[in-house]
């Protein structure tokens, strides 16, 4: 049975949470139960390497992540390659983080075969700020487009029985 | 004229990037002379000692965590360990184990990260793990699956890996389930013969010659190799508790620096792995001091180089320790014991994977923290790295070009893996010849 892992990182800092507000919007709305392959809903601080092991556990992963690229906050990027992404080119919004983890994972060889990255656009992230209208009208739309995109690739059957469902505490 | 006396070379690395801590290296090199050589963190005061006054002892385990994203256990055990010492608790075998098993997690995970991703690339010849990666995939593979299962042996104690939440003054907040236990266990026991791989590989991996003349200083306990408790020793025979520690070291400012310096009878001092290896050996079980002898290091070692090999002794102690301890695991009803606190100063430390981490804290009547202070392993250090570098950089030669020293000075200096180190390549070189 495939095996996807839908991981969103972040960090507490206000809109940087824009990942992990995809993750618990998609683990709220029971995601995991209309699929018929194992899922696992999981929200990351900063993972740093640590995202590696989470790829090496999936056959099919979706990242989501807040951006940084000069467009509009709440602006969703899709990026079907990403472990093409230059390290350098700062698309995300951490110091290392999901390009450089995704080039080590290449390294490996503990890429999933279907990988993708979404990006929501976001402005400056301090610590104290709520989540910008721009930004949360994204996460909503983001989760929605996640949602539809799983179950036409993996529509639920009658005889599906074992769903993983991750917790969603930043780890 | 010889080409030595005109050469004159200036290193100066103004910011270093993607590091824990904010840090620069400056080194000034006039023939054959050194003529400055500062490590210097700039980083500004984070004013963690400052947060924790008119905070509840209560408080302090959480708070303290927030100092480092990679070594938080190490951060609320000492203060624990304090804070438990002035109120007269001992919270029993049962805790102790645990915060042992908890503590071996955070040293795996850490000694794993800087093997691989830090350390390694420097000695097998590659700009970055990344590109490591490429050429020795089963290695980095080996090791993030080992730093993995220390982030979820921290994970079952502390609930997450990352700033873990399970620990408080008296004991714990929750105990594992036996399952989850068990589970635990088959994986530890599985993973022993790669940590054994992993120690005869970073022997295998050749290292520069060399030994110098240090002091180091770790805990040390009667019955155990140093964790999460024990006695403060040097390798002079100094042996004192941790009440006494202001009575031995001394800290002191720099100018060039926003961290502390210390010393030991007004010398540098080591802590760390190769610092607890080298006076506490006897404590592990004969079964790993045999593998630290077949790797051919001669112990106790006093060559810094020796340092990721001691990291790898301590994963594979630490994985089969943690299995030790949770081999007869109970689960227990009350996993922490009452706690009245009351006025005084307590002292505590442990040994976070850098080193010797000491806390102090004054608490009022009404168990408010009135003071507090925390001298960190890399703290300690930091006039250790400035000598270990004078003396690595004069025996390396100074002849070699700005390249060559800018990677031995990076070498030198993640050898005691600094939080600064967690930038992978962070001399930026600027060198002047005339």
């Amino acid at each position: 049975m495939t095996r996807l892992a839908i991981i969103g990182v972040g960090s507490p800092s206000g809109d940087d949470q824009a990942g992990w507000w995809v993750a618990q919007a998609l683990e709220r709305g029971g995601l995991s139960a209309r699929l018929s392959c194992q899922t696992r809903i999981v929200a990351l601080d900063r993972p740093g390497a640590t995202l590696v092991r989470h790829l090496c556990d999936a056959d099919a992963a979706v990242l989501i992540d807040a951006v940084h690229s000069g467009q509009a906050p709440g602006v969703i990027h899709r990026v079907d390659d990403p472990a093409s992404i230059e390290k350098d080119t700062r698309v995300s919004s951490h110091g290392f983080g999901v390009a450089s983890a995704l080039a080590l994972a290449s390294a490996i060889g503990a890429l999933p075969a279907t990988l993708v990255l979404y990006g929501i656009e976001i402005g400056a992230a301090s610590a104290d700020a709520a989540p910008s209208a721009a930004v949360s009208t994204a996460v909503a739309a983001l989760a929605a487009r996640i949602e539809a995109e799983a179950v036409a690739r993996w529509p639920r059957e009658a005889s599906s029985s074992v769903i993983l469902s991750g917790r969603i505490t930043p780890a | 004229m010889d080409e030595t006396q005109t050469r004159k070379v200036n290193i100066h690395v103004p910011v270093l990037a993607r590091v824990e801590g904010e840090g620069a290296l400056h080194l000034r090199i006039r023939g054959d002379v050194i003529e400055t050589l500062m490590l210097q963190i700039y980083e500004p005061p984070r004013l963690f000692e400052k947060f924790l006054e008119g905070r509840s002892f209560e408080e302090v385990p959480d708070m303290v965590a927030r100092i480092c994203g990679i070594c938080p256990v190490a951060y609320q055990i000492s203060a624990v360990n304090a804070l438990e010492s002035l109120f007269g608790i001992d919270p029993g075998p049962w805790v102790h184990a645990m915060r042992r098993v908890l503590y071996c997690g955070e040293w795996i995970q850490s000694h794993c990260l800087h093997i691989h991703l830090l350390a390694a690339p420097d000695y097998l010849g590659y700009e970055s793990a990344i590109a490591m990666a490429h050429d020795h995939p089963a290695i980095v593979r080996r090791g993030l699956a080992l730093q993995g299962l220390g982030n979820d042996l921290m994970t079952l104690l502390g609930a997450r890996s990352v700033h873990p939440v399970g620990i408080k003054v008296g004991g714990f907040h929750h105990a594992p389930r036996a399952d989850d236990v068990a589970a635990m266990l088959a994986r530890l026991r599985a993973a022993l013969s790669e940590s054994e791989a992993l120690v005869r590989w970073t022997a295998s991996i050749p290292m520069p010659d060399d030994e110098q003349t240090f002091t180091c200083v770790a805990l040390r306990d009667a019955g155990e190799y140093p964790i999460h408790r024990g006695r403060i020793t040097a390798s002079d025979g100094l042996a004192i508790d941790a009440a006494q520690y202001d009575r031995h070291f001394t800290e002191y400012q720099v100018e060039h620096s926003t961290a502390l310096y210390s010393q030991y009878r007004d010398q540098p001092y080591l802590v760390g792995p190769l610092a607890r290896l080298n006076t506490s050996a006897d404590r592990l079980p004969d079964v790993v001091q045999q593998l630290m002898h077949d790797t051919g290091v001669r112990w106790p070692s006093r060559s810094m180089f020796h340092s990721m090999v001691a990291r790898a002794v301590e994963v594979h102690y630490a994985l089969s320790e943690a299995a030790h301890l949770l081999e007869n695991y109970m689960e227990v009803p009350a996993p922490a014991v009452a706690v009245t606190p009351r006025a005084g100063i307590g002292y505590g430390c442990s040994e976070a994977p850098r080193g010797l981490l000491w806390h102090r804290y004054q608490v009022d009547a009404e168990g408010l923290i009135v003071d507090a202070r925390i001298v960190p392993p890399t703290s300690q250090n930091q006039a250790r790295i400035e000598e270990d570098l004078r003396l690595s950089l004069q025996d390396f030669g100074l002849r070699h070009s700005d390249e060559e020293l800018r990677l031995h000075c990076e070498k030198v200096i993640r050898n005691y893996d600094p939080c600064i180190s967690c930038a992978t390549h962070f001399l930026k070189l600027h060198a002047e010849r005339l």
